[in-house]
């Protein structure tokens, strides 16, 4: 029902999703990643109540006739009261249970690693005595999956606190998954309101230290433009990495010879925004970045060294596939210490096909007809 | 759509309104197998849609033979080209005529299931293309080289008047068939880079910015704007350039056989017109040569740079060009990140290999100043024979007869409306006078008739002819012109210059532009395209970011202004301006008067 994270490892992908598994077989190789715990897909499967997923099935079995109707806000309107229906619902009593035996567990760890960290080692989240602050992950189970891919379909909550609220958030996790968009990206799949049980979700959400970040970002393997494999990138902004994951800044950026490890250009992005724990809301928020820090690099060369070195360690662990390495470096641990891996996966760009042979032929990101019709030529409905 | 009595948005058409195309000429309607509407004179009808006067093609009007090579180009090229590729808003374009001069309009596609149904087949069509454009191009621009390779090649002297009418025939369908292509690739390659244009500025880039990330790549012009120069340096060396910069046209050749290199220097240049001489200065107009029947055009190109005291170094311009695309390409990369920069590239990718900037300049060789030379030349070889047996006075007399009245007269002897070789003979010299009349009217008349609208769905109309939402409010208010400080239009070449301005409203004129002056015109086409080697920047009426303007001006590293609507009416000869290619302004600093 509940796996604690020193006990994931790959076998356990389709439980937890891919991403958890591969943060399980980092940690249980050594390396620096947040502690944590998963809850299982098989333990959520069925957590609604039988009459919610009834009324679930109904609103979204209603979805497909209402749009092939014409009506265009159907798929809003159904998403918000799915949404509401799902937020509302109770956790089993025995799941919430798990999950606050899991928590409790987590926090004790936590307290003992915050102890050492006087003897200079240690998790990022040094605040003695305050709740911990986790991130509450979903992780699709068929997520960078060889079929399609529900990557980025499900949300992401940093900086919860409390078990009320963790329980809170696994369930806007799930509810999270009837999103007008998630319900479009299933539609079009043939899921949705065409299965017999539209209201399933492969989903399990990962709960994970929230580590007191000073800056995070990516590593990649190759240079992302160009796929040249002799070329690492590091990009990084100050706070946390969902500003450089979701484009809202400009980051720093450098790229390093994968042979020497030098660092061979470097570019100071114009970071007029950062990810930053609020608490008025209780969670992490994107707000505007004094400037002097926004026009100062957020890592040092050794820093930047350091992660492409590990990026490239963590791609030989994985067989040898290009890698998209996130990362974060703790306040008041000392380097290298303060270096925590988040998550990584194949990059998929540059390894479809080669550069080359794919150059002239319009890939699925970039159709121009679709853009063209959707955009240019405003047709509806395209 | 309901007649708007909307006073400042209507310039009426009634003043151009004829029951006759030329004195004598009534036009047998029905008589084409037009996909939406066939070249006409105004109808009072036509007060309820826009026309454009499209004196970026068309400056000095037209001739009763070109009306029937315009038919096949803007008129039913555009609309074939529409229908077949299935651009889902737009039937393509559609010609009026005032007087002699032309207007061109768009046909929306008014209905919502057709909008849907064109948009089904528009992707089935345009896909394949686009993912090997380059086998595409490459067979098209076969069969055209194919036609040139007979057409060109036909040897009229051996021909029985027979004979010659049917190579006629010919020339005219293939100049159709020619239209129907260019319009077809035309469509297809405007929709990839709109689609770029759209993707940039979902990602967060400036749309406008797409053109340049596409400069850069070689044309058939560029190359002949690098021989032209290779010549005037080639009159330095052999010390010919005396009458290039000084003599007529009339008696260029004879003064330069008389110098001791003379000779030498005429070989040459007579070995660049045998590769680059077939072109004409203005596209669908038979009755303006080639080069290779009427060089001044090219040694008055020549005279221009000899006339500026420092050379140009295309091979330095074009690496300057270049390596601005790409720092321009690398900063749009640094600024997206991810699936967004993914998505980029592969626009990109998708854009360089099927380019609109480049195709744009290039088809012109083998399509717009190219189709309607065999034409052209089929029909001065059958006045030839006609004005023999005393039929007309002399050869030219065939640009004053209609197409359908030639047809009639060669297949029946009598044209449709019943009138014979003695009846039309007897009107050609009014037909004459009538265009020479217009000619004289061109600069005058209205940059747009009919209602001005607030949109325009047809993107051909928005980015090559600039028919913005900012132009049209510009012609709008277009009744108050006296004393404007900033004209603002759309900035297609970045860059500050202020100098001394040279309005021009023909082609014919451009001997008329000094080295350093800043060009004020409706638009350029190709022949415009050596001027800016000399100028020191570009300001058009017309235009958006696929223009002719916009693109040379990237290439040759001068500020540009585009659609500003209003310039040369704005912006007299003489003017001391400002021209701000960033932020697509200029500024009248002092009146030249």
């Amino acid at each position: 029902m509940i796996l604690d994270l020193g006990d994931i490892r790959a076998a356990d992908a389709p439980r937890v999703g891919p991403k958890m598994a591969r943060l399980g077989e980092l940690a249980a190789a050594g390396w620096r990643v947040p502690d944590g715990y998963a809850v299982t897909a098989d333990a959520l499967a069925d957590w609604l109540p039988a009459a919610a997923q009834a009324e679930l099935d109904g609103l979204l079995g209603a979805l497909i006739p209402a749009q092939a109707a014409g009506d265009p806000g159907a798929l809003a309107g159904i998403s918000a009261r799915a949404r509401e229906l799902v937020e509302g619902q109770p956790l089993p009593a025995a799941l919430a249970d798990a999950v606050a035996a899991a928590h409790d567990r987590l926090e004790q760890r936590a307290r003992a690693a915050a102890d050492a960290a006087a003897a200079g080692v240690g998790s990022g989240d040094a605040r003695p005595g305050a709740a911990l602050r986790v991130a509450v992950r979903s992780s699709a189970v068929s997520e960078d999956g060889a079929g399609a891919s529900f990557a980025g379909q499900y949300e992401t909550y940093l900086g919860v606190s409390g078990i009320a609220d963790v329980l809170g958030h696994i369930r806007k996790c799930w509810a999270s998954g009837y999103s007008a968009h998630a319900l479009e990206y299933r539609r079009r799949l043939g899921g949705g309101g065409a299965s017999a049980r539209p209201h399933a979700l492969d989903l399990a959400v990962g709960v994970l230290e929230l580590v007191d970040v000073r800056s995070a970002g990516v590593a990649f393997t190759l240079d992302p433009v160009t796929g040249d494999r002799n070329t690492l990138v590091v990009e990084a902004n100050w706070g946390f990495g969902e500003s450089v994951v979701s484009g809202q800044v400009s980051p720093d950026h450098w790229t390093v010879d994968r042979a020497t490890g030098d660092i061979v250009t470097r570019r100071t992005g114009d970071k007029r925004v950062w990810s930053v724990f609020s608490p008025a809301a209780g969670l992490v928020v994107l707000e505007p970045a004094a400037a002097d820090r926004a026009a100062q690099p957020c890592l040092t060369d050794d820093e930047v060294r350091y992660l492409a070195r590990q990026a490239t360690r963590i791609e030989a662990a994985d067989g040898g596939a290009p890698q998209d390495v996130e990362w974060a470096i703790a306040r008041g641990l000392p380097f290298p210490d303060s270096v925590f891996i988040l998550q990584h996966r194949p990059e998929t760009t540059w390894t479809a096909g080669p550069p080359d042979a794919g150059a002239a032929e319009p890939a699925a990101g970039f159709d121009p007809v679709r853009y063209a019709l959707r955009n240019v030529f405003r047709v509806p409905g395209a | 759509m309901p007649f708007q009595e909307d006073a400042p948005r209507i310039v009426p058409v009634d003043d151009f309104v004829r029951d006759e195309l030329y004195p004598g000429y009534k036009q047998p309607f029905g008589g084409q197998p037009f996909v939406a509407g066939p070249v006409r004179p105004f109808s009072r009808a036509d007060n309820a849609r826009y026309w454009l006067r499209d004196s970026l093609h068309f400056s000095e009007g037209m001739v009763p033979a070109s009306i029937a090579t315009l038919d096949d180009a803007q008129t039913w090229g555009a609309q074939l080209g529409a229908e077949i590729v299935g651009v889902p808003p737009t039937r393509g374009s559609v010609n009026r005529l005032a007087g002699t001069h032309v207007y061109i309009g768009t046909i929306d596609v008014d209905t919502e299931w057709q909008v849907q149904a064109r948009a089904a087949r528009f992707g089935q069509y345009v896909t394949p293309i686009l993912r090997d454009f380059d086998s595409y191009w490459a067979m098209r621009a076969g069969e055209l080289q194919a036609a040139y390779d007979y057409l060109d090649n036909l040897d009229f002297s051996a021909m029985a008047p027979a004979a010659v009418w049917t190579a006629l025939k010919d020339a005219y369908a293939f100049h159709r068939r020619a239209w129907f292509i260019h319009f077809e690739v035309m469509y297809v390659l405007t929709a990839n880079y709109l689609a770029f244009y759209a993707l940039a500025e979902e990602i967060g880039l400036a749309g406008s910015a797409v053109s340049g990330f596409l400069a850069g790549q070689q044309t058939f012009y560029s190359k002949t704007d690098e021989e032209l120069w290779r010549l005037a340096g080639r009159a330095q060396e052999l010390e010919v350039t005396g009458p290039l910069l000084h003599a007529s046209p009339d008696s260029m050749r004879a003064q330069l056989s008389a110098l001791p290199h003379g000779a030498g220097w005429l070989d040459e240049f007579d070995a660049f017109l045998e590769v680059y001489g077939q072109r004409t200065e203005e596209t669908c107009r038979i009755d303006t040569p080639s080069w290779i029947e009427d060089p001044s055009a090219p040694l008055y190109a020549i005279g221009t740079f000899l006339s500026k005291p420092t050379g140009f170094d295309f091979f330095a311009a074009r690496q300057q060009a270049i390596a601005v695309r790409d720092e321009q390409i690398e900063a749009a990369r640094r600024s997206v990140n991810g699936a967004d920069l993914a998505r980029f590239n592969e626009a990109l990718a998708s854009n360089q290999a099927a380019n609109f900037a480049w195709w744009n300049e290039e088809h012109n060789y083998l399509i717009d100043r190219r189709a309607a030379i065999p034409v052209r030349r089929a029909t001065l070889e059958l006045g030839a024979r006609l004005a023999a047996d005393g039929r007309i006075e002399r050869p030219q007399d065939m640009f004053f007869l209609f197409k359908e009245e030639l047809y009639g007269l060669m297949e029946a002897g009598v044209t449709a409306a019943g009138a014979t070789w003695k009846d039309l003979a007897a009107m050609i010299p009014d037909r004459r006078a009538y265009f020479e009349d217009w000619k004289h009217r061109g600069p005058e008349l209205p940059t747009m008739l009919g209602t001005i609208p607030d949109t325009v769905p047809d993107p051909i109309m928005i980015e090559v002819f600039g028919l913005s939402g900012r132009f049209l409010e510009a012609l709008r208010g277009g009744a108050d012109r006296g004393g404007v400080a900033e004209i603002r239009g759309f900035p297609a070449a970045k860059g500050i210059v202020e100098g001394t301005a040279r309005v021009i409203t023909t082609v014919a004129d451009i001997h008329l532009v000094q080295p350093g002056d800043i060009l004020v015109c409706g638009g350029t086409t190709t022949e415009w395209t050596p001027v800016f080697g000399i100028i020191a920047a570009c300001v058009c009426d017309t235009g958006g970011s696929l223009t002719h303007a916009a693109i040379v001006s990237r290439e040759y590293g001068i500020p540009c202004v585009v659609g500003t609507a209003v310039a040369t009416q704005a912006i007299k000869t003489g003017d001391r301006v400002r021209v701000d290619g960033r932020a697509g302004t200029v500024q009248v600093l002092a009146s030249g008067q």
